[in-house]
């Protein structure tokens, strides 16, 4: 039984929207369950503060769930918008959920760790609530980034015209950007919230140091992305780089491997980075006299964490460029 | 839709090659030099124990700056880089929230500019290492832990430039799909203002200190 292209595009389109949605919604609600047990925790400790509190876990949680506001977004976009019966819609629509329901995985959950390091903090250190809650914003919205590249690399796959492309190496091309998105996002996320976490908890036990600490965390937070931009950097070269039409299957496999690698190597890398930040901004925060030793051996810890990213994407772009 | 992404360029043959100028950019470059260099100017025209607006402004970047840039690479280095710091930082910071203004784009959405400047910072890194330890010091730095790690090392090395000019360029025209994106799809009667602020004002400023405070920690780390 044969059917048409047109059959294949809505297939594609439901189940790109299916995964998109389904992987999306993994991450917000650990991260949002996280930041409800610890304001419970700290409501239990400080009664008197509960109003506060509530407010914060509330807040916290609306930015942790944005991450799968995104997912929502492109899986309806999937869902109700038509698409050109072209064969190569169907890696696009693919690629597409799949980039942005495993984005957004990270960033979910990792967003709820400031927020419930910041409702912990209230409940130790009233007056600082003013100062927390920014804080938590800022780290929050900073743990949205890999979120946010893996919906632009989302919507490019949408609102790019590949039909003028050749099929063949093209379909794995456009599949391996998505992958390499949404799988390289997860880590990044995740270990960014680490970091924001650790600055919220130590912002609350010694007020004074708001203004190193919040740098760190930013600092820390950035390095702990690097390996995310990689995979956004592999992405790009795969939907923008053209490609020679081939009948062999070896070079759109590389490709499809390449945006493999580097996503799932992206993972790894970034959690542990988020771990080096981490003991980095806590300790920050209860000594703050050591914060030139303290950063510099952070940065130096997470560039021998990130080594093994580099060589994902070494093998990746080998792979791009050689195969 | 089409836009996605597009960069007006004009294509200039020169003996033979083909010069490549992206023409919106260099325009808004221009605007963001002309603004500082007025900023600048007006400033510091009318220097008072009383401050005005503008030199509160303007005492607030220089003062900061230098105590971030004396933190990470002590007293006396501070007073050679810090004014390089805080130009990189003004000049971002100007440039990713070009793009709230109707009709002007960001300079950084190109990806010549972060890229440029990631580039200075790398070469203005090694070039303080070199100064700092010696050049047979700094070399000695590339063969550790052994000596065959030395190419790893060297990828590392070059990987930042990667990482630090992609992070800015990722942010700000990421925020510019989203915002192109968003419009489209509500035939802009949710007008952006919302997507703005966030991108434009908070992630842009966000960007522009992280990459202004990378660059700073890249000539420490070489230095110590």
């Amino acid at each position: 039984m044969a059917y048409d292209i047109q059959t294949w595009v809505s297939v594609a389109a439901f189940t790109g929207g299916g995964m998109a949605m389904g992987f999306g919604a993994i991450g917000a609600a650990i991260g949002e369950g996280y930041t409800a047990a610890s304001a419970n925790e700290a409501i239990g400790r400080n009664p008197g503060q509960s109003g506060d509190i509530f407010k914060s876990m509330l807040v916290g949680q609306a930015i942790a769930e944005s991450a799968s506001i995104f997912a929502l977004v492109i899986a309806l976009m999937l869902l109700f918008t038509k698409y050109p019966s072209h064969i190569l819609s169907v890696p696009v629509l693919l690629g597409a959920g799949l980039c942005m329901g495993l984005g957004a995985i990270g960033s979910g959950v990792g967003s709820g760790f400031p927020a419930g390091a910041a409702c912990q903090g209230m409940a130790r250190q009233p007056a600082m609530s003013g100062r927390l809650t920014t804080n938590m914003l800022i780290g929050s919205a900073v743990c949205q980034t890999p979120a946010i590249f893996s919906l632009v690399v989302s919507f490019i796959l949408l609102f790019t015209d590949f039909s003028a492309n050749p099929v063949s190496p093209t379909w794995a091309a456009i599949l391996g950007a998505g992958i390499s998105s949404g799988f390289g996002a997860i880590g990044s996320g995740l270990g960014g919230g680490l970091v924001a976490q650790a600055s919220c908890e130590g912002i609350s036990r010694q007020p004074l140091t708001v203004t190193p600490v919040t740098n760190v965390m930013l600092l820390g937070q950035a390095v702990t992305q690097t390996t995310a931009i990689y995979a956004l950097l592999v992405s790009f070269i795969l939907m923008f780089k053209s490609f020679p039409a081939t009948d062999a299957i070896a070079p759109p496999m590389a490709l499809l491997a390449a945006g493999i690698c580097m996503g799932i190597g992206a993972i790894g890398p970034a959690v542990g980075e988020g771990f080096a930040g981490q003991g980095a901004v806590a300790w920050i925060a209860r000594n703050e006299k050591y914060i030139a030793d303290l950063t510099r051996s952070m940065l130096v810890g997470q560039a021998v964490a990130e080594s093994t990213g580099i060589y994902s994407l070494v093998i990746a772009l080998v792979l791009i460029f050689v195969v | 839709m089409e836009d996605l992404g597009r960069i007006h360029q004009i294509i200039v043959p020169f003996f033979g090659h083909n010069m490549t100028f992206n023409l919106e950019v260099m325009i808004m470059t221009w605007i963001v030099i002309f603004s500082l260099l007025c900023f600048g100017f007006l400033a510091a025209k009318n220097k008072r124990l009383l401050p005005g607006p503008l030199q509160v402004v303007g005492e607030l970047f220089v003062v900061h700056l230098f105590a971030l840039t004396e933190d990470a690479l002590g007293e006396e280095l501070s007073k050679k880089y810090a004014p390089l710091i805080c130009a990189l930082f003004m000049f971002l910071l100007l440039s990713n929230w070009l793009g709230i203004i109707p009709h002007l784009e960001e300079p950084t959405k190109d990806l010549n500019t972060p890229l440029s400047f990631g580039i200075m910072g790398f070469f203005i890194a090694h070039y303080a290492g070199i100064r700092a330890k010696g050049l047979k010091t700094y070399l000695k730095g590339y063969c550790e832990p052994m000596f065959i790690m030395a190419p790893l090392n060297v990828i590392g090395e070059l990987a930042k430039v990667i990482s630090i000019s992609f992070r800015l360029f990722g942010n700000i025209m990421g925020g510019a799909i989203i915002i192109l994106v968003v419009s489209y799809l509500t035939y802009s009667i949710i007008t952006p203002p919302f997507l703005n602020a966030f991108f434009g004002a908070f992630v842009g400023t966000i960007q522009a200190f992280v990459f202004t405070m990378l660059t700073v920690v890249y000539i420490a780390v070489q230095v110590h």
